[in-house]
């Protein structure tokens, strides 16, 4: 076992509130994503696991043991970080092999697990280097190496991916994810990259402003974001949103759309007045007639596998469509859209999602 | 017209001649008059004539020289290691500090740096003089006989040695601070992640991360004792100057008290050569011990 679980934890830095009464459970196995703005307090969750920070209050135990007031070093926790901090002066092989005896294992010992490391993660032919002869790349690795010898419960890493280059960070992407499921171990990350959080995670806890907005499945979190918050901060380009009525129509409740068309919403809670409806540009699709909205093309973004149009609606703000790839809109053509409802997200004036459960 | 020639050969040109012509004059122009000065047998005013070797073999018979020699070695081995390992103790210190309690401890130590020597030299004797210092009232208050400090050989150097450590180490101390705050903090944080105890992860990460600093600050103070001058002379006012003589204070022996300009001169070469010999000898062989590493 080697769950994580912080219960009713806060921190302060001086007279400012960081977390505020978090309570959350990594399970064994679990690759967890923290994802949020910066300041939002990831980081400070990822260094309170580690050690790195104190905790004020509450409490937090690592595969059943509790360790808000063990030293970094007796977590059995790994961390991989933003900028890799390894040892300059010690040779690949040496960055490995200080965490090991520093816990006084034998010379044999820490030669197997180092090779073993260095072969799942073909570095190999690096371990006589120093970390200045290796580029970007292959220092994540090191750090990722010098994480995996120590065979900790949970493996904690800070936007590892965030100082490589594009083309770098997707193939590393990938290579995390496989690592995640041939180790099957617990891990913490955090990212402010959407798209890490998405491929990576079993679960992703998106934060904001030190408190919990949503904890889910990617899926979850893309599709029923449970705030607007949630549902402005994933997906890219960001969900759409348009102030609307909500309206009783006999028994049935729903929402009058920018066209004066009403659409029935069984799932929304909603009291009278106005709610915002949140969409994104890939449900929306563009139709002949029976239109929930109207507008005209402003502007045209084509990405090749698709096209992204600005509309401005004839009722309504800018939002984003996506079209397909070969669109045949141009700028300034009337166009009339039409919403997939079971995509539809409604936001209370607290921000708090309005539909009643995500399964239904 | 201002040409292409001009602009990109004779503009730089014009740029450099001012600090050449300052540097020859005051540097390159007086180390040749040296040299040539230490093979005549020219007062400390105007000229001789050339004596060829005989200023150096003469050199070589006096007693003086090897008492200079010996002093200085001593007063090298006293004060450059020593001074750096305090400067560093206190730079470890220092840095565990923050905000302003670390700045008025770091100024504190740094003050004596910019006293003036004939300062250092008065509130020295006033706590070590023979018949009025503090601390000789102290000794008197245990029981222990007094100690004439810069009257004795046995006291003398050491004595000067620990004044110039309270004197430069605030310099060190900047020099060490500076080293330490360039090493990441993540660093540290790995460490301790890696279950590196206080002593490991001074002994495997700030101390190979700091050598050069170190090392430069070995090379520095290194050259500088070697040239030490004030502070023995002014101690040894009303001693044994005879006694506790260092290879400066012989060359202005021989240069001001004596009035011998072509030996004075040979002596000045001698040590010349000798800072540069064990400054290079001192530098490879720091480079050595800290071969084990690459940047």
């Amino acid at each position: 076992m080697s769950d994580i679980k912080l219960s009713n934890v806060s921190k302060t830095f001086g007279i400012v509130s960081v977390i505020d009464d978090l309570t959350l459970t990594v399970k064994s196995g679990e690759f967890l994503v923290l994802l949020g703005p910066s300041g939002s307090g990831k980081t400070t969750i990822l260094r309170m696991i580690a050690g790195l920070e104190t905790i004020d209050k509450g409490t937090l135990e690592i595969g059943g043991q509790r360790c808000e007031s063990l030293p970094p070093g007796q977590r059995q926790v790994a961390m991989v970080f933003q900028n890799y901090a390894l040892y300059p002066h010690m040779s690949v092989s040496g960055n490995m092999a200080f965490g090991l005896e520093n816990i006084g294992l034998g010379k044999a010992e820490i030669a197997a697990r180092i090779a073993a490391a260095a072969k799942l993660l073909e570095m190999t032919s690096l371990l006589e280097r120093y970390p200045a002869q290796l580029s970007g790349g292959q220092r994540q690795r090191v750090a990722i190496g010098r994480a995996i010898v120590k065979q900790p419960k949970a493996f904690l890493f800070d936007e590892p991916l965030s100082n490589l280059d594009a083309a770098l960070r997707v193939r590393t992407r990938v290579e995390l994810a496989q690592l995640h499921q041939r180790l099957q171990s617990t891990v913490v990350y955090v990212t402010h990259d959407q798209t890490e959080a998405m491929t990576l995670a079993d679960r992703v806890v998106v934060l904001n402003s030190r408190h919990v907005e949503q904890i889910g499945t990617p899926m979850e979190i893309y599709h029923r974001p449970a705030t607007r918050f949630v549902a402005s901060f994933v997906g890219s380009p960001a969900m759409n949103f348009i102030q609307v009525k909500t309206k009783l129509n006999g028994k049935k409740i729903g929402i009058v759309a920018p066209s004066g068309k009403w659409i029935t919403l069984p799932n929304a809670s909603l009291g009278k007045g106005d709610v915002e409806l949140g969409i994104r540009p890939e449900s929306i699709s563009i139709v002949d007639r029976d239109a929930d909205a109207t507008g005209q093309v402003k502007i045209i973004e084509r990405l090749g596998e698709r096209t992204l149009l600005h509309v401005q609606l004839d009722k309504g703000p800018l939002i984003i469509v996506q079209d397909s790839g070969l669109s045949k809109l141009n700028i300034n053509s009337p166009v009339k859209l039409k919403f997939n409802v079971s995509q539809i997200s409604l936001f209370g004036p607290d921000g708090k999602s309005s539909l009643r459960s995500a399964a239904s | 017209m201002i040409g292409k020639a001009f602009t990109s050969y004779w503009f730089p040109v014009l740029l450099i001649v001012p600090f050449l012509a300052i540097y020859g004059l005051i540097f390159i122009y007086p180390t040749i008059s040296m040299f040539v000065l230490s093979f005549t047998d020219a007062p400390l005013i105007g000229s001789g004539n050339f004596v060829g070797l005989s200023n150096y073999a003469r050199l070589f018979h006096d007693p003086r020289l090897l008492v200079a020699l010996w002093n200085t070695a001593y007063f090298v081995i006293l004060s450059v290691i020593p001074g750096a390992a305090v400067a560093l103790l206190i730079a470890l210190a220092v840095q565990r500090l923050s905000g302003r309690l670390q700045a008025a401890v770091l100024a504190l130590f740094f003050l004596p740096f910019i006293v003036p020597v004939s300062v250092v030299y008065l509130i020295w004797d006033w706590i070590l003089n023979y018949q009025f210092g503090i601390a000789m009232h102290w000794l008197d208050a245990l029981g222990i006989p007094r100690v004439p400090v810069f009257k004795t050989v046995t006291w003398f150097m050491p004595a000067v040695a620990l004044i110039t450590i309270w004197w430069t180490c605030g310099f060190s101390l900047l020099v060490f601070l500076a080293g330490l705050r360039a090493i990441p903090a993540e660093i540290y944080e790995a460490a301790a992640l890696d279950n590196a105890s206080r002593w490991t992860t001074f002994r495997r990460i700030t101390w190979p991360l700091l050598w050069p600093v170190t090392a430069l600050v070995l090379t520095i103070q290194l050259i500088l004792q070697l040239k030490i001058f004030d502070q023995v002379y002014l101690f040894s006012t009303g001693g044994r100057p005879n006694d506790t003589i260092v290879m400066v204070q012989y060359i202005f022996q021989m240069a001001f008290v004596d009035d011998h300009g072509g030996r004075a001169a040979a002596v000045a070469v001698t040590l010349f050569l000798i800072v540069i010999v064990v400054t290079l000898v001192e530098f490879q062989l720091l480079r050595l011990a800290g071969g084990g590493q690459k940047k």
